[in-house]
């Protein structure tokens, strides 16, 4: 009944507008609808062509055979992968179910975009560009499709799947509605002036040139070996090597149902909570210190001092730490017994950790950190503080209307940019800092350190690790994607991205 | 008209969704019925080829540690000859000490080197196991006969993992038993009983105690190794009063004598743990170390310089012999005695063939070029003292058939090529003099034991895929719990141990043990250690 | 009247900010510093001293023998030196000009892909496949193992430093400033090395300082990807003179190894001594920067 209302309000809206782009809406949701139904786990992408050879050459157990289907689609070629064993397609099809899941989102927010109705300043090409992004995805889907039998012949040697009949219809629709959509994108454009990464291209060359080398950077650098995430679905062996140890799905991810993931999460969440906040503070304030001073020598070696515990290593810091909280013979125990106090015992009582560990973090960044908001200082006109001395403005009030708010944007995507990596701990403070003293552990264990500390025990343990980075990587864009948009609704000047 | 579009658009997605619901359907039961009609795999009958020489092939050798300053001068020396012989060169790599056993891992991955250096602290089981090394069992009989028959069937036995050989090990016997070492001129002085049992130790350490109040006894600290055997390094002392198997028992608290290896009991859950570690408490609490030795930074040079007057943890004859040297570099008049655990237990074995080994890397493009050259290495003896030893005459002389060094930028052993000694040719140090005579009383008793010169559990592979996650988590327990409790850091012993049995159990110990023991059985089997 | 009662109750304001600011810089300095003396003075001090009674802030039983052992083999050193120089300006210069660039094009509002470009930069700061793939990428892929290039090349942006770059950009060449020149018909080029490059003096000289910190700091790269001392970083012979005593120490309990003549105490902080100092003398060079306020309002007005 709500469809069948759904579908006449369509229609009407349809007929109320003459013109083709409302065609082209309904057009682009129906075909997003069919193609979503169409990645559901029950099409058929991909047939098993010799299920015989592949039982024989992966010596299947029966029990496994039983569970095996003829017919798979995208969504569970993965279940097929980790059932079989056959390890040497897991890549290849993790990469399309990503593609899957990606494009079956675009149609999805497409989708609610055209049954709200959503229409900005810029008119329908905010939707349509959405909708265009779901049906290319879909489109590079079934060419993945179409590639990856033969993909598994060559390394498997024998026919291992035939194309369905899915990715045919898949591609076929995809192709038609998005170049419906262009011819509807480009009237929309003339209407509303905007233009194309074309145009974009030749209107800004200069600028997309300028870019070319970062992105050859990240490219090698950063998305490339970005492949390694799949290192954490599977069990590496050398025999089958990184990109053929067969996949095993979530077993990696075991260890942090033994571990004690809330506590871990916690530690580091804490941690890196006060380090941000209170690091970043200091460095505002001492950097507004030193912008302060008039003394010329003074300002630059107070500035210097401060620089310097930056060049300790973690490795000598650890021997200089244990040489001041040692039980017996160290410098605070030390002074302690010679002013007639009792000793400490530092090691074993973890309640002193979370603060020894803070004061040295803050030791050691602050003069680092605070180069940052000494040069926005610098940077500050100077003409500013002239006219606010004329005005009768104090130091104080200059500080508190001149200097602060200038410092805001530069705090803000400092704070932002830290939110990213809140799940990841400083290991070496840690790590050199507490070393293997389970005493302490309860107070001082962070992701890193608790993931260093069971992996050093087996060598074979990359899918350990990358399933631990993973797991902080996700929660860090979590935070950043949320925040960001937060911030960017107030002020998009001090949006990250 | 548009209302039809729209109606046809959605019958199609409906019959589209409808075939494919059809087509997921069908289960291929037909398959299950044929599975039973295997075929095997053609058994690759290898012939013996003839060996072509005409390619030339550059290998890298990748082994542990830092260059000498001198290897260029050597590697061409070496690759001069092996041009040659063999129309092949070697380039040595080195894996430098930063963060060594994760670049040796990435070197396997990589496949950037042909030879590599094994070793099994460097888990050369595990390794061999998830096929990182190539088998070796068809070289070794076509190209490699030579060095097959210098090594020994026995020894590369040591060497195989699931029935094929991936190693080829040294060749010269010797005794890394574990034991202490302790300051003997201290004991004359104070005239106290030798530390050849607990009690003994307890009374020797007692008595420098009394005589001199601001020395310090030990400096022990956390288990760094690798092993899930004991946490904490005063533990050690341990192996002076029980017969084990292995240094510190077997892992995940089961032990296992060595007379009777395939008979484990628990340690952990015994009222023998218990003891042991009230008494480890008492020795904490008599001060004989640091109440923050949990994390201490190890100083290495403490024993050398009077810090401690003895080290129970990872030693062995050869630390004893370097220690003796350097007491007399030291020139107080110091002097350095040591006692094998195994001396009082009776327990006493030489080190295990895979403790240093070569063996070729899984992608090797010439493993047969590669087997020529390690054969030569091993086997030839100018070779074999060039590779060690650098160039004669100028890194180093002969002088009664004892090493001398000519040159720093050589050293004895520069390459640390502690996988190619032949005890055959190697060259014997002044100091190894000394050290033949621990290896020779070793040997003595050894040679009384029921398995006379083997080292069972080192031979022995565990692998814990299917109790990955468990076998973590015990070791963290361990860490946490069990280090304390060694260090004798608890209140009370009785609680902290009910704590601990508690936390490690939640940790999924028995899930381990189990695993643990079925291969561990399965292995005292085929190899006869009953 | 009014206007010097004014002036002197400024005064009083500047005086008690300038006794706070010297009284707590002066802390924080001392604190700072103090453990570096520490490391001095542990370098002049005899090993079995330091081992016995610690460490102290005055050496004593000095002695030059650290140094003696660490220069013993001196070229392995000046190589070592050489090495880090050439990473640090050859990674900072590229560097720098990459980050500018990049940090230009996305500070312009005119550029209609700028956050997404944004995006794309700071994604890899969040996700990135862990340490293997990168080195596989290096050594295998690119077949750049033992060679400079992998040494410099990763270390020379990072999206840090990018969007750090694009606040200082936004922050000192405000819109107006490049529309209207842009009316008065200057391109891209133009705009960016002839007004955005010369205001931009704080920023350069901060992005340009973090860059050739990290290259000064740099052990890592130079232990992955090196095969011989030839292209080791003075921070990586550091760092392999720490650990090969931890690790020989660890592993001779299974082999016959010799443990003599590992480093000692004070040899590491000699180590640490020669490893940082250059830094600490160079650094002033680029602190006038932070220092002397650069005047913008010339380009504003």
């Amino acid at each position: 009944m709500k469809s069948n209302g759904f579908i006449n309000n369509l229609a009407t809206k349809m007929d109320k507008d003459a013109g083709s782009r409302k065609t082209g809406l309904v057009v682009s949701l129906i075909a997003s609808v069919i193609l979503f139904i169409l990645n559901l786990p029950f099409a058929s992408w991909l047939v098993l062509a010799d299920p015989q050879s592949m039982v024989n050459s992966q010596q299947l157990k029966d029990e496994v055979i039983a569970t095996l289907h003829m017919h798979y689609s995208i969504l569970n070629i993965m279940d097929f992968v980790q059932r079989s064993k056959i390890g040497i397609i897991g890549l290849f099809s993790a990469c399309l179910f990503a593609l899957c899941v990606a494009a079956d989102i675009f149609f999805i927010i497409s989708a609610v975009k055209i049954i709200r109705n959503r229409i900005t300043d810029k008119g329908l090409l905010g939707l349509i560009g959405t909708a265009k992004v779901g049906f290319i995805l879909e489109l590079l889907l079934t060419i993945g499709t179409m590639i990856l039998p033969v993909f598994a012949k060559h390394n498997v040697h024998y026919d291992l799947f035939r194309p369905g009949y899915a990715p045919v219809v898949a591609g076929i629709i995809a192709v038609i509605t998005y170049f419906l959509l262009k011819v509807f994108e480009a009237k929309e454009r003339e209407k509303y002036r905007e233009h194309g990464i074309l145009k974009e291209f030749k209107k800004n060359w200069v600028l997309f040139l300028m870019l070319v080398p970062a992105f050859v950077y990240l490219i090698i650098n950063n998305y490339l070996p970005m492949v390694g995430v799949y290192f954490a679905f599977t069990n590496f062996n050398f025999r089958d090597g990184l990109y053929a140890s067969p996949y095993v799905g979530f077993k990696n991810f075991e260890f942090f149902l033994k571990a004690d993931l809330w506590h871990l999460t916690k530690n580091t969440l804490l941690y890196n909570i006060v380090f941000i906040g209170l690091g970043n503070i200091l460095q505002i304030f001492f950097a507004i210190l030193i912008s302060q001073v008039t003394v010329k020598w003074f300002k630059k070696s107070s500035q210097t001092l401060m620089f310097m515990p930056y060049f300790v290593s973690y490795v000598i810091l650890k021997v200089l730490v244990y040489n001041l909280f040692e039980y017996n013979s160290g410098l605070i125990n030390g002074l302690l017994t010679g002013t007639g106090g009792g000793k400490i015992d530092f090691y074993n009582t973890p309640s002193y950790w979370p603060y020894i560990i803070t004061f040295f973090y803050m030791w050691k960044g602050i003069g680092y950190g605070m180069v940052v908001y000494l040069a926005t200082i610098t940077g500050i006109d100077t003409e500013l503080y002239e006219a606010a001395k004329v005005d009768g403005a104090n130091v104080f009030q200059q500080i508190r209307y001149i200097t602060l708010p200038h410092i805001k944007p530069t705090f803000i995507i400092l704070l932002l940019y830290a939110l990213g990596s809140i799940m990841k701990g400083q290991f070496e403070l840690f790590y050199q800092m507490v070393g293997n003293n389970g005493v302490l552990f309860g107070v001082t264990d962070i992701l890193d350190t608790y993931v260093y500390r069971i992996t050093t025990t087996q060598p074979l343990s990359i899918g350990t690790g990358t399933a631990a980075g993973l797991y902080q990587s996700l929660f860090g864009l979590a935070i950043v994607v949320i925040t960001n948009e937060v911030v960017k609704r107030k002020n998009p000047d001090f949006a990250l991205f | 008209m548009k209302r039809k579009i729209l109606s046809i658009l959605l019958a199609t997605c409906l019959t589209a969704g409808l075939v494919g619901c059809g087509g997921g359907n069908s289960v291929s039961v037909s398959v299950t019925e044929e599975v039973s009609a295997s075929t095997e795999t053609p058994a690759s009958t290898e012939e013996a080829k003839e060996l072509d020489l005409s390619e030339r092939v550059d290998l890298v050798f990748y082994v542990m540690g830092e260059a000498p300053q001198d290897e260029e001068l050597v590697e061409d020396e070496i690759n001069k000859i092996l041009l040659d012989k063999f129309n092949a060169t070697v380039d040595m790599q080195f894996s430098t000490w930063t963060e060594f056993q994760q670049k040796y891992t990435q070197e396997i991955t990589s496949q950037g080197a042909d030879l590599i250096y094994i070793a099994n602290w460097l888990s050369f089981g595990q390794l061999a196991q998830s096929g990182a090394f190539v088998a070796l069992d068809d070289l070794l009989n076509t190209v490699g006969t030579e060095v097959r028959d210098l090594v020994g069937e026995n020894a590369l036995n040591m060497c195989s993992v699931n029935g094929s050989v991936y190693a080829v090990p040294n060749t010269w016997a010797e005794y890394t038993s574990n034991g202490i070492k302790y300051r003997e001129d201290l004991r004359a002085k104070y005239d106290l009983p030798v530390p050849n049992s607990l009690e003994n130790m307890e009374a020797y350490f007692d008595g420098i105690m009394a005589n001199d109040p601001s020395q310090g006894i030990l400096t022990v600290t956390t288990e760094e190794s690798t092993g899930l055997q004991t946490a904490f390094d005063a533990a050690w002392v341990l192996n002076i009063k029980y017969p084990w198997v292995a240094t510190n028992g077997l892992p995940y608290g089961l032990a296992a004598n060595y007379d009777t290896p395939s008979d484990v009991y628990d340690y952990w859950f015994s009222d023998d743990f218990v003891e042991d570690m009230k008494m480890l408490k008492r020795w904490a609490d008599k001060g004989y170390w640091s109440r923050s030795a949990l994390s201490d930074t190890n100083k290495s040079d403490a024993y050398k310089t009077g810090l401690c007057v003895a080290e129970v943890a990872g030693q062995n004859p050869n630390k004893q012999i370097t220690a003796i040297q350097e007491l007399e570099e030291g020139g107080e008049g110091w002097e350095s005695e040591y006692i094998a655990y195994g001396e009082v237990t009776k327990a006493i074995y030489p080190g295990h063939a895979t403790q240093n080994g070569t063996a070729i890397v899984n992608g090797c493009k010439n493993p047969e070029r590669a087997m020529l050259v390690l054969q030569a290495f091993l086997c030839d003896e100018e070779l074999n003292h060039l590779i060690s030893y650098g160039i004669k005459g100028t890194h180093y002389d002969v002088v009664d058939g004892i090493y001398e060094n000519l040159s720093d930028t050589f050293p004895y052993e520069g390459f640390n090529t502690w996988n190619l000694r032949n005890g055959d040719t190697k060259l014997p140090q002044k100091t190894d003099v000394k050290l033949q005579e621990y290896f020779d009383k070793y040997d003595a008793i050894a040679k009384t034991t029921k398995f006379p010169n083997v080292n069972i559990y080192d031979g022995f592979a565990e692998n814990y895929e299917d109790y990955t996650a468990e076998r973590q988590a015990v070791s963290n327990v361990m860490r946490t719990y069990l280090a304390p409790l060694q260090a004798g850091l608890v209140d009370d012993v009785d609680a902290a141990v009910e704590e601990f049995r508690t936390k490690v159990k939640d940790a999924g110990l028995d899930t381990c043990r189990e695993g643990f023991e079925k291969q561990w059985a399965a292995y005292c089997d085929a190899y006869g250690y009953k | 009247m009014d206007n010097t009662k004014k002036k002197v109750k400024i005064g009083a304001a500047g005086h008690a900010m300038n006794a706070i600011a010297f009284i707590l810089l002066t802390l924080g300095s001392v604190i700072c510093v103090l453990p570096f003396i520490i490391i001095v003075s542990g370098s002049f001090t005899d090993n079995t001293t330091i081992l016995r009674e610690g460490y102290s802030l005055l050496p004593r039983n000095i002695t030059l023998s650290a140094y003696r052992t660490i220069f013993k083999a001196p070229q392995d050193i000046f190589q070592a030196y050489k090495m880090t120089f050439i990473y640090t300006i050859l990674g900072t210069g590229i560097g720098l000009m990459v980050i500018t660039m990049t940090s230009y094009v996305i500070s312009r509002n005119e550029f209609k892909y700028r956050n997404q470009v944004s995006f794309l930069i700071y994604f890899t700061s969040i996700f990135g496949g862990g340490m293997l793939p990168w080195y596989l990428m290096y050594a295998n892929v690119l077949g750049m193992k033992g060679k400079m290039f992998p040494i410099w090349f990763p270390a020379l942006m990072s999206p840090f430093l990018v969007i750090l770059m694009r606040t200082f950009i936004k922050g000192s060449v405000p819109d107006a400033i490049t529309e209207s020149a842009k009316i008065d018909g200057a391109g891209h080029v133009t705009i960016f090395s002839r007004i955005v490059l010369p205001v931009l003096g704080p920023g350069l000289a901060t992005v340009g300082l973090f860059l050739a910190l990290g290259y000064w700091n740099d052990w890592y790269r130079a232990s992955m990807f090196s095969v011989n001392s030839k292209t080791w970083t003075l921070q990586f012979y550091l760092y392999d003179l720490l650990n090969a005593s931890t690790a020989i120490k660890q592993m001779s309990q299974n082999s016959s190894i010799s443990t003599k003549d590992l480093p000692t105490e004070s040899v590491k902080m000699a180590m640490a001594v020669v490893a940082t100092g250059p830094v600490l003398l160079f650094y002033p060079f680029v602190q006038k920067y932070f220092v002397s306020g650069i005047t913008v309002g010339a380009v504003k007005g």
